[in-house]
């Protein structure tokens, strides 16, 4: 099925899509336990995986999991995990030590409502807990947000090479409404390079001195120096992996930023506002870290207003806030959880913005 | 004439200095597990995947590669260790906190899905390295810094049978516990390693041995009291012997 | 152009299979589609929708608080959705599962004992390849030929004996003459 997927479209469910991307992008091992609205990933892998003669287990937590892709990175293998908001609470621990570990785990987190709980429904609640985290000290994830399922398919791609690529784990934040819609789509081959890992992958301790993969340091100076080092990785994807969608920025007065599937209503909106000839520029962040800060400071000087729109309280806000510097005034406007504000809300929403 | 040297096991790192405190059976514990890798001839085909506690240094004493698991979750690391490399030889070794309370769900979970991997579990009553407080396997009675008057049922329920567990799980291949307080003990302490070894190596399942183990520091002991502690006190609970043996069904 | 389609049933009825045909259906004819269900406590019991946007641009959104068709297979979803309908718009009404009745002036009701004339070609389950016959004639937006294309696409291997019945719904409800219960 790897196979005969490549080069024709087909109409696919965007967890299909996510799962059907990681098995040609060579993931090597998935482990991993259900949560709607993501489950129909770990059913497709565990037929899948095993058709195929790789690594699947039906974990018996989500603690179990991450902590099986941990052991099947530190021997070099492309290893995931999907899963969705309270279920990823429980896997802070472990991505906390893979980001010291330097182990590139692949996590899909499909967002569905919190907090706790919550329901199943589609949201935008987990920005913060993908990009601060709730685990211990100083790390970040690399995340990367689709709009739509061919994108979920090509930034799974993507995914998988910057974590490789930057030994970090890396997440690709989808939502409960990019998970269940389908959309046509298209497999290519996975566009990236394979990352030589044979430097530091577990192997056994044969002709060469032991590999010890590790985050303790009973000693403040190498600690010290282990966390610069993995803010160097920080600071270069800043500077090398920045994506972002932008539209009509060049006139712009208010300019509207949105995330992930949501952002396609929001550009609805502003196009039909555009047409009406108000100066409305739209921007979508790709990569929620690397943030495109430089990007979105560079525009605080253009422009008269931000507004970001978001299903959650306000979270990618205060980065948009952080970035522009206090330069221009930024507004939010949002709902905690469900399904994403109509394109008629949403013009409503940014009209009063204007004024 | 076979003559026998007495040696610094093959296994070990060349400038390795133990860290634990005297008295501790820890380092007989990983001296046995260097005596069987030599035996053996996996030490440079071997991941170990190692837990919180104590018994997380064994990597500095150890010339083989090894990766730190977070506390509880070093048979969850190892599955994921040997599933994508089932060519080597996968073992974790944990303390009692680590396999049987915090990790216990991962334990358990990893013999019954019969992963072919290996599983030591050092059993001393009790957390040493965070200073001696209540474990999964403190006894009845036991004075720990938080049982203050003894371990009683109403508080603190009962400690867990770690070895009987496992040996209930039927992807378990070998399950034993064993002491470290006398030399025949010792012999076969290294006999069950073996074994556990042996049945990943063979494909079988998943090995374990429990060890019953000195905290001389924790227990406010003198390494012979403490010895005497683990005969007089632990051993009548913690009854050493076979619990699994699928290759030997005179011993189930 | 953006259209989107709404259609909605109880569990059973292939509600999700006749959008999952008809987003195949615009996908086959070069348009940009998106297919999206309703999922959760809903699926337990009670009605099922999904929901299906074309467009000649990137699909700008689902969810939308207005549909232009809707087929209704039961009377619960006749309620659920009657209000949905946009202004101008269809809805097509199961009358062999719910009531004939027009509470609305500014949209256009096609009424068909659609489960009756199904089970009268052979079997009540073609009710939603049928419906979608009528959707298609409602709409004028695409061929038979196109969906009948997209359910050999949709069908599984082990299902296939079931397509000329099916093919053969499709064309039945597309024949219908739209209002013929309407007055």
């Amino acid at each position: 099925m790897v196979e005969c997927l490549t080069g024709k479209k087909v109409l696919m469910k965007g967890n299909y899509a996510i799962a059907n991307a990681a098995v040609i992008a060579g993931c090597d091992c998935y482990f991993g336990y259900p949560i709607t609205p993501q489950s129909e990933i770990g059913e497709f892998m565990s037929g899948k995986m095993q058709e195929l003669g790789r690594a699947y287990v039906s974990a018996e937590s989500e603690l179990a999991a991450i902590n099986m892709c941990i052991g099947a990175c530190s021997t070099g293998k492309k290893a995931m995990t999907s899963s969705s908001s309270c279920a990823i609470s429980l896997m802070q621990e472990g991505l906390s030590y893979a980001t010291s570990d330097e182990l590139p785990i692949v996590l899909i987190s499909v967002m569905r409502g919190g907090p706790g709980l919550g329901n199943i429904f589609p949201s935008q609640g987990d920005y913060n807990q993908a990009t601060i985290g709730g685990g211990d000290g100083d790390y970040k994830l690399i995340v990367l947000s689709p709009s739509n399922v061919q994108e979920a398919i090509d930034l799974t791609y993507k995914t998988f090479y910057l974590a490789h690529k930057y030994r970090n784990p890396a997440m690709l934040l989808a939502d409960g409404l990019l998970g269940q819609m389908m959309e046509p789509v298209e497999f290519g081959k996975y566009p990236y390079a394979e990352i030589d890992n044979s430097s530091w992958a577990l192997s056994g301790a044969k002709g060469r001195n032991p590999r010890i993969i590790r985050s303790y340091s009973p000693t403040e100076g190498p600690q010290c120096e282990h966390i610069r080092h993995l803010f160097d990785k920080y600071k270069q994807l800043e500077e090398n992996e920045v994506m972002y969608e932008e539209l009509y920025t060049d006139d712009a007065d208010l300019l509207v930023l949105s995330f992930g599937s949501l952002s396609r209503n929001v550009k609805a909106a502003i196009k039909q506002l555009r047409d009406q000839g108000m100066k409305i520029g739209f921007f979508r962040p790709i990569t929620l870290f690397p943030f495109p800060n430089k990007r979105l400071n560079e525009l605080s000087r253009k422009v008269k207003k931000f507004l970001t729109i978001e299903v959650n309280m306000g979270q990618m806000v205060r980065d948009v806030r952080l970035a522009v510097n206090g330069n221009v005034p930024v507004e939010f406007y949002g709902k905690p959880v469900g399904s994403w504000p109509s394109v008629e809300d949403l013009q409503t929403a940014i009209e009063r913005a204007m004024i | 004439m076979e003559t026998q040297v007495f040696k610094v096991p093959d296994s070990f790192k060349k400038d390795f200095k133990y860290t634990f405190c005297p008295g501790c059976d820890h380092g007989v514990a990983i001296r046995l597990v260097a005596e069987v890798m030599d035996e053996l001839g996996i030490r440079e085909n071997t991941i170990a995947a190692t837990s919180i506690g104590c018994s997380v240094t064994i990597y500095d004493f150890l010339n083989i590669d090894a990766i730190e698991a977070p506390h509880g979750r070093a048979l969850a690391v190892a599955t994921g260790v040997k599933r994508a490399t089932p060519d080597k030889f996968v073992f974790t070794y944990q303390g009692d906190g680590d396999f049987a309370s915090i990790g216990l769900a991962e334990s358990l979970h990893s013999a019954l899905r019969g992963e072919c991997l290996s599983s030591i579990c050092i059993n001393n009553t009790t957390y040493g390295m965070t200073g001696g407080q209540l474990g999964p396997t403190t006894l009845l009675g036991q004075v720990t810094t938080t049982s203050p008057t003894g371990r009683n049922v109403e508080y603190y329920g009962y400690p867990i049978k770690i070895a009987e567990h496992v040996a209930l799980c039927d992807g378990t291949a070998f399950s034993a516990r064993v002491s470290l307080d006398t030399i025949a003990n010792i012999r076969k302490a290294k006999q069950a390693i073996k074994k556990a070894f042996e049945v990943q190596l063979n494909g079988l399942g998943f090995g374990f041995v429990e060890i019953l183990s000195t905290c001389p520091t924790n227990w406010r002991m003198s390494p012979e009291k403490a010895h005497e502690r683990v005969r007089n006190e632990m051993m009548p609970i913690f009854v050493p012997g076979i619990y699994k043996d699928i290759t030997s069904k005179g011993n189930n | 152009m953006e259209k989107n389609f709404v259609i909605a049933g109880f569990g059973g009825q292939g509600v999700l299979l006749a959008g999952e045909v008809l987003a195949n259906a615009f996908m086959i004819d070069n348009k940009n589609v998106t297919w999206y269900p309703s999922y959760g406590a809903e699926m337990r019991g009670g009605t099922v929708n999904c929901e299906v946007v074309m467009s000649d641009d990137e699909v700008s959104s689902v969810n939308k608080r207005e549909t232009d068709f809707i087929i209704v297979l039961n009377q619960a979803s006749f309620d659920k959705f009657e209000n949905k309908v946009k202004k101008g718009g269809y809805l097509i009404v199961n009358t062999s599962l719910a009531e004939k009745k027009q509470n609305r002036a500014d949209i256009h009701y096609v009424f068909a004992p659609i489960s009756e004339m199904a089970e009268k070609l052979g079997n009540v389950k073609m009710a939603n390849m049928l419906a979608l016959g009528l959707l298609l004639k409602a709409s004028g937006l695409l061929s038979v030929d196109i969906l009948e294309k997209a359910l050999d696409m949709v069908l599984p291997p082990h299902r296939k004996n079931l397509l000329p019945l099916n093919k053969n719904a499709m064309e039945i409800g597309y024949k219908y003459d739209l209002f013929a219960l309407n007055c």
